[in-house]
This record gives structure tokens, sequence and C-alpha cells, in this order.
């Protein structure tokens, strides 16, 4: 079904409002009001969160400034001269790691931007702490059980009666991330092979019985019967498109069983990606996705052009260019984040330490791209957060902001209920094209 | 659509109320609060009924029965673990782990390439958990990482193989003190530091537990504090290396104080430096030495406390102290027992309880067997108003406990692949966070059918599993003598009753 009906043309106008009567309480930037009225933003919103912070300064390389080199005498990534083993100029400041390259296009496309040094900030190191409030939307201690992903879900969820209980949004792999979690049915489908199989539920017999079982109003019951009719369906999307038949599937399961703790991370970041775009795609009721991949957290032999690093930026590029592939209606965007930023320096056993800024990316058409946005200020002793890290000249809420308004016409109620204490950041407002 | 067609099939809608409300399944309505109470102290101090272990509960007083389970795990786990003759291999003594290491690095390194023409080998992927035959050098971390995982399901299965609380007590100190089998080759060990450490220190005290952990060779590779050095230490081509922060601040954020616990970034660099120094010894049977020579002596301030550049003690001793000075810290017996009430008690505990538990803790200096007794004597602990959800490893636990499993590859490589698919691995969780427990985590619409999946399965062509009616609620009991005698024993663990702890 086409995500045709409007259900926000009433609050957009409600909105406008607002702004009029709230514009010395909220400094609403020149753009708030040129925002095409007519054409309603019906972009897709996918959110790859590479879990236990990835090296922004080995993906978005800072070529030109000495300070790296002295920095990271063994891990650098050696600047560009264009040879295989080095990166690759995006302009005289930042080059791409070369494991990266696939990207190079995209970036020369201009759907690829990139902001080098945003972040969260609240200045915490922990990867728990602040995974908890990148997905809450809220750098705050907080109790809430709900991530701002399905309160986006439950914002954008059309407002007629039928459908009301239809997820909005999708997440592939890992079981129950929080920025799902929440009152908003969000579709959650496993990784590889499970999610092509019906089931014992495909037997009618078996099916008759369990569903006597769970026949009752208590929450339990409802989340079963819902997920049975989920998988069902998810199983038949991605079998009537030969997901289950994939040979690489049925080789990573084997992997799978055998190392017995999932295919490696960043590699089944392009299976859970395959799967996001063909049911969103089948069902274009879902406008909202979530990935996630591990092993980032690299504090020792990160390698540089090559080894363990540069195997999941490759990995990486492999799942970004097949998103590129599903996701490139005209307001789709893709995000690509980590909860904070690695050491400037390398540590004492070749990797990097828990920072603070990092690189984050976006994809898509509504994206000004080919080009880095927001503040960059260099590696030099004085300019570093704590005399180590990438400050966060950018929170990660104001580039969500623009990103959101942009591609899915979210007011600034809305904006302000999803992500609470939020900012305007001017200085991203040529992040998107407004056009 | 074919949404429309389904929606039919999986009758009334559903609604938009978050699914992991504390009232996930309504109250468990049984004939007798005994009997509530039975589910209750088998589920949660172990992994539900077996005949066995019914009969047991049935013949005593529940709560006399948990304090008398608390005194057997105890003298279960100074005794050494029952481990079957095929997984034996994973609980050989260190320097015999670290050599299986070292042969499969040199299997490797002289036929190169990642899937070698290999008939035999090819078949042996196809079968995992299958350990008939010698396992080839070249597989050996992958082989012991599986054996680990088959120890888990059969120690959490077969009550009589291992004391089912003791069991319990190792899931939850392996979760505090998560270590990923897949990263590099911590899968070689993690068997031995399931026995070792999790195991061995379950009902001791907190104190020795930790430091056990930290001299343990899965842990140091795992958080790289085997190659943490002083600054400018000489590596082994004689580049110089240093400090990495990784378990310092994983030890203060995670095993002891907790985020909040009042540390900050530079005692953070503190602690690395103090236990500089602390890495491996492929030879001693400990796996652990300190390398004086790689140790940082200067002076330093942890929580007040100073170290280092002192005329007596320094080096090893250095760390010693901060493990126990954060081992004895409130804030570390805050966290442990909050922790402790979750795993065994409600996803939010109620605070009395967690204070309880927290004065236990400090007047015996972290003595867990005193804590766990405090535990069940405490009326939250028997509260049916606090409910648990069972997480997909309690669940398939309990599915093997109930049909009397006795273990075999089938077996193993199912419930592996089960609870890889549910997002639970056996040792496969990443980061050293350890496993979520709450019902907010697990309780997903789509994952509760794959539980179903899993129960059918296990049920298939077993006996119906009557002598669980009683733990079951009316309705669920009518649904179940009105189902197919071959569907039965696949239901009843595939209900909703049994989905709860």
């Amino acid at each position: 079904m086409p995500f045709d009906s409007h259900p926000f043309s009433i609050s957009r106008r409600s909105l406008l409002g607002q702004l009029a009567l709230a514009g010395s309480a909220w400094a609403a930037p020149a753009a708030w009001g040129q925002s095409g009225r007519a054409a309603n933003p019906d972009g897709r919103l996918v959110l790859v969160f590479l879990r236990g912070a990835y090296d922004g300064l080995s993906a978005l390389v800072p070529y030109a400034d000495r300070n790296y080199y002295q920095l990271r005498p063994n891990i650098a990534i050696a600047a560009p001269d264009g040879s295989a083993q080095t990166a690759l100029a995006l302009d005289s400041t930042f080059a791409l790691h070369p494991a990266l390259s696939p990207l190079l296009p995209l970036w020369q496309q201009g759907v690829l931007a990139v902001l080098p040094a945003a972040g969260s900030p609240d200045p915490t190191r922990s990867h728990f702490d602040a995974q908890h409030h990148w997905e809450l939307g809220s750098p705050r201690k907080s109790s809430a059980s709900q991530g701002w992903m399905n309160h986006l879900a439950s914002l954008k969820a059309p407002r007629s009666d039928s459908g009301a209980d239809k997820p909005g949004a999708l997440g592939v792999g890992e079981a129950n991330p929080f920025i799902l979690a929440g009152p908003a049915p969000v579709q959650r489908v496993p990784r590889g092979q499970a999610a092509t199989q019906k089931g014992a539920l495909n037997n009618e017999r078996t099916r008759d019985s369990v569903l006597k079982l769970y026949g009752g109003e208590d929450s339990l019951s409802q989340a079963f019967r819902a997920g049975a009719q989920s998988r069902a369906q998810t199983a038949q999307t991605l079998n009537e498109n030969d997901m289950g038949a994939m040979p690489m599937m049925a080789g990573d399961r084997q992997e799978m069983l055998a190392a017995n703790n999932g295919a490696p991370p960043a590699r089944g970041l392009l299976l859970d990606a395959q799967y996001l775009g063909t049911l969103m795609r089948q069902n274009r009721r879902l406008r909202l996705g979530f990935l996630s991949a591990g092993g980032w957290d690299t504090h020792a032999n990160q390698g540089a052009s090559t080894g363990t690093l540069a195997n999941n930026l490759a990995s990486l590029a492999q799942a970004l260019l097949q998103l590129r592939q599903d996701f490139s209606q005209p307001h789709d965007v893709v995000v690509v984040c980590s909860e904070f930023g690695r050491t400037s320096a390398e540590n004492g056993t070749r990797g990097t330490d828990h920072g603070r800024g990092n690189a984050l990316w976006l994809m898509g058409n509504k994206v000004q791209g080919g080009r880095w946005h927001g503040q960059w200020t260099g590696l030099a002793p004085g300019d570093l957060n704590e005399g180590r890290d990438l400050p966060v000249h950018h929170d990660f809420r104001g580039v969500l902001a623009q990103v959101l308004k942009a591609s899915q016409g979210l007011n600034l109620t809305e904006l302000e209920a999803l992500f609470p204490g939020l900012v305007w950041d001017r200085d991203l407002d040529e992040l998107m094209r407004t056009a | 659509m074919v949404g429309a067609s389904l929606a039919g099939i999986f009758g009334t809608a559903v609604p938009r109320a978050g699914w992991a409300q504390a009232s996930f399944g309504g109250t468990r309505r049984l004939a007798s609060p005994l009997l509530e109470q039975q589910w209750r102290v088998l589920s949660r101090l172990g992994y539900g009924p077996s005949p066995a272990l019914l009969q047991s509960v049935q013949a005593s007083d529940p709560r006399a029965w948990a304090l008398s389970q608390i005194d057997a795990a105890h003298a279960a786990s100074q005794a050494a673990a029952r481990v079957p003759a095929e997984l034996q291999s994973m609980a050989a003594p260190l320097p015999e782990l670290f050599d299986g290491v070292k042969r499969e690095r040199e299997a490797r390194a002289s036929a190169p390439g990642k899937n070698p023409p290999d008939a035999s080998a090819e078949e042996k992927a196809a079968r995992p958990y299958d350990f008939s035959a010698p396992a080839q050098a070249r597989y050996f971390v992958r082989e012991q990482k599986q054996k680990a995982a088959a120890w888990q399901l059969a120690a959490c299965s077969q009550p009589g193989l291992e004391n089912p609380l003791l069991a319990r007590m190792g899931e939850f100190w392996f979760n505090h003190f998560n270590v990923y089998s897949g990263k590099n080759v911590v899968g070689a060990y993690v068997g031995h530091y399931t026995l070792h450490v999790a195991r061995a220190h379950a009902l001791g005290k907190f104190e020795d537990l930790l430091l056990a952990s930290a001299r343990h060779p899965a842990m140091l590779i795992y958080l790289d504090q085997a190659q943490s050095v002083a600054a400018g230490t000489p590596g082994r081509q004689g580049q110089p290396r240093g400090l990495n922060e990784n378990y310092a601040r994983e030890l203060m954020e995670l095993h002891t104080l907790g985020v909040d616990g009042g540390y900050t970034q530079a005692e953070v660099r503190a602690l690395a430096r103090i236990l500089t120094g602390w890495t491996l010894d492929p030879k001693h049977p400990s796996g652990f030495r300190f390398a004086s020579r790689s140790h940082d002596g200067g002076p330093k301030t942890l929580l007040g406390q100073a170290f280092g550049n002192r005329l007596v003690g320094g080096g090893e001793s250095e760390g010693l102290d901060a493990l126990r000075m954060l081992a004895r810290h409130p804030s570390t017996a805050q966290r442990i027992c909050q922790r402790i009430a979750e795993f065994f008690v409600a996803d939010q505990p109620p605070p009395a309880l967690v204070q309880r538990l927290r004065q236990t803790f400090l007047t015996t200096q972290g003595d867990i067997r005193m804590v766990m007794r405090s535990l069940v004597e405490s009326p939250e602990f028997w509260n049916p108003e606090h409910r648990l959800f069972k997480t997909p490893r309690d669940f398939a636990c309990a599915a093997l406990t109930a049909v009397q499993s006795t273990g075999d590859q089938q077996t193993w490589a199912t419930t592996a692949g089960f609870l890889a698919t549910a997002g639970q691995p056996l040792h496969g969780w990443q980061t050293p966070d350890g496993y979520k427990t709450d019902a907010a985590t697990w309780l997903v619409p789509e994952a509760l059918t794959r539980r179903v999946d899993f129960a059918i399965k296990l049920g298939q062509g077993g006996p119906p599993l009557d002598y669980l009616l009683p733990y079951l609620s009316a309705e669920t009991q009518a649904t179940l003598v009105q189902a197919p005698v071959g569907l039965r024993a696949g239901l009843l663990l595939g209900s909703p009753d049994f989905m709860s702890k």
C-alpha cells in the first residue's frame, strides 16, 4: 500500500501557526518557512548503528593535518598518492579509507555527505550509556522505555483506524534494540535463513492448537498473534524475492552454526541490508529501518589500510551500496553513526581508546552530498577535547532533526517531542537540499 | 497485499500498548500458592522442573528447599565439574589449551586459505557439535568453543550432572564478567573460564571471583589487558608499546563500581597503569604472570588512594590492592546486588530488597552465598507479583530439562542454532556488558513464534509431559488435553505458561 494519505498535513499547518507564535522562543531558521507545503516529503529513513564506536579518523582521513600522522605513527591511513594502499582524496582536507572506495562514486554523484565531528553532548565514555543516549534521543538519564525510532513510528503512524496496528518500522538483525522499543508496533526480523522460514505455525493443525493457547487478551498472547502474522508475512516476502535461496545465506548459515555465535558482525550487515531493502520495498507502510553491526571497538591492532578495521569498513561499504539500491527515492535517507569516536592518538597497542566526536555519514538524494558539513577544527593538541579526542561540534540530535525535517516533513513540535532539549543547529542548514 | 489474507488466519488485531509490561501474561492462576512457589523456586534457582527435581521440592517446604540448594550448590562448586567425556578437552589445563592454539596457528600458517580442499573438514563444519572424531589442529578453537557451549547446555538441563543453582549462578557470573568467544582466540579458553572462574567462585567471595576473572587468559585477551604495558615498553620487534584502557574501564564500569560509581577518566588511566604487566603465561597452570619489566611503577591515584613509587610493595601488589579496593567498595555492593535482584526477582526489583542484599554483601565482605541466603529469606523473592519472563536461554534450558534431555549432537546443534537466531548465542555476546535479562528485551512478537518452533521440535514423538499439568493455568490445561497427543509435549513447552519463571 502506498504511503499516500497525508497524515501530517493538519499538524503541519498548525506547526506553521505555532512557529509564528513561538518565533521568539525558538529562533526558526528561514528554511522552515520555505519548506514546500505541497510536496509532502515521504522519505524513508534507515539508521545504521556501528556499535562499539568505529574509528572515524580511519574512515574519513584528515590527511592534510600533520598532527594526524604524528598522533598515529602505526595506524594512520597514508595520504593519497593514487596507489591502492593510500586514502582517496575527497578534497584538500579529507580522504576516504581505501576500503571505502566503493562509496567514492556516491560522493562524486553528490548523494553522500559526512559530518567530521558530531556526537552527543554528554561526555560519557561508556559504550552502554552513550548508546542508550543515542537510542533514547536524549543525553540525559532517563528511565523512559521508548526509543526514538519507536516514538517516530508512532508520530508517523496513519491516523486512521485501519492500519493503526500495522508496524511502520523494521529492525533486522538484533533481537530488540532499544531504539525500536516502545508502544508503537515494530517488525523485528532475525538475521539469516531463519527469517525465511515459516516454522511450525505453517502447519494448520499445529497453528490451530497454538493459537488456542495464545487466544487471550493478555499482552503476551496479543504479542504472539502479532508475531505470528508478522513472521508469516516476512517469510513470504523474502521467499517471493528469492532471499531464502541465496547461496550466500546457506554458507553463512553453516558458518553461524559452526561458530555458534552469529555471522561475522560486519559481514552480517550486508545480509541484514538485503532483508531490510526487500521487506521495505514490498511493504510500503514500513518507513523506518534500523540496522546495526558490532566489532568496531578496536582497542588493539586495528590495522591501517588493511587489517581488522579495514575489513569491517569494506563490509560496511558493501552494505551501504546495497542500501543505496533500495533507498534511492527522492526523500530516502540513510544515516551511519556510532555512539562516540575514538582517541585521536593511537594507544600503546596499535589501537584506539574511547573518545568523543566522530564522523557521521548521510546518504540520499535529499542530502547535500559530495561535501562535508559543519565544523572541523583539526587535530592540533590545543583543539582536542581533554587533549585527546575530537570535540563534538554538532549534537547528533541537531543532525537528525535536519534529516527528519527534510526527509519526513517533521515539524518542530514533533522534533522536540522526539529529542527533548533539541537546539536547532543553524550551521547545518545546508546539510539537506531544500529543492 | 500479503497482510490482508494473513490477518484472517491469525485472528484479532494487535493493540498499540507495549508488550513487555509487567503484566505480560496476566497473573498465573494455579490451584494453590504452593504450586506457584515450587515453579518459582525451580525456575529461578535453576532452569525449571524435571520429574526428579519436582519430587525433591515437593518433599520439602520451598523455602527450606531453596536454602538447602544454596548449600548444595556451594558444595558442588568446590568439587570438579562432571564434564562429559566427549567434552573433556574444554577442561584441559591451560598450558595444553595454549598449546592447541599454537598448533592451530602453525597448521594455518603451513596450509593457508580459509577453506582448504579437505572433504573431512567440510563435513565437520556441516556437523557442528559432533565430537566423535578427534579435532583437527586447524579447528582447535572452534572445537573448544563448541564444547564449551555444549557444556553450558548440559549443565543447565541435566540436574543429575550439575546442580541447577550452580548452573544458574555460573550463568549469572559469566554474564557479569562477560567474554566473547568469537574475539581473537578467546574461544579456546572460554570453557576453562566457565569452570574455573564463574563456577568455582559462584558462591564464594566476590573478591576471589573478581581476581580469578582478572587473571584468566579469556579475560586478559578479551579486554586487551594482556597487551597493555607501561608507555615506552619495547615490543617484540623493538618498537615501543604502551597503555590500553579497555580492561581498566570495564573493570570499574561493569565488573565493580558501575558507571555512576564515582570514578573519572583520569582514574581509568591510573587503573590501567596500575595493571600494566598483568599478562599471559602460556606455560603456567594459571595462564597468568606479572611481567615486572612492562609494569609502570610511577605514582598514581585511584579513588583517593596512592599507588606506586613506594619503597615496599608496588609491582603486582598494586593491582591486587586495587582489585580488592574495588571489590569492597559500597558502589560495587550496590551494583552486584541490584543485578542479583534483577536476575532472580524482578526486572525492577524493590529498592528495599536491594538494600538488604547490599547490607549482607558489605557485612560479609562480599560472601555470595550469604547474599543468596538473604535473597531467598526475603519475602520479595516469593511475592507472586514479581514476575520474570524467560530469556531465550532460560526457555531452551527449561524445555531441555522438562523433556529430560541427555544431550547429543543434534540437540546441541539445534539448541545452539535456536539461541543464535533468538539473539542470545552461548558465549556469543560481543560486548562486555553481557546479555540483558528483562522482558523489555526478550518479549518480541516474531521471536515468540520461534520459541514455539523449538518447543514443537523438541516435543515431537516424546511423552506428553503430563507431570507438569498442575503448574499450568486451567485454560492451558484445557487446551492441551484437547490437542492431538503427539503434539501435547510441544504445545506445553510452547505455552504462555512456560514462558515465565
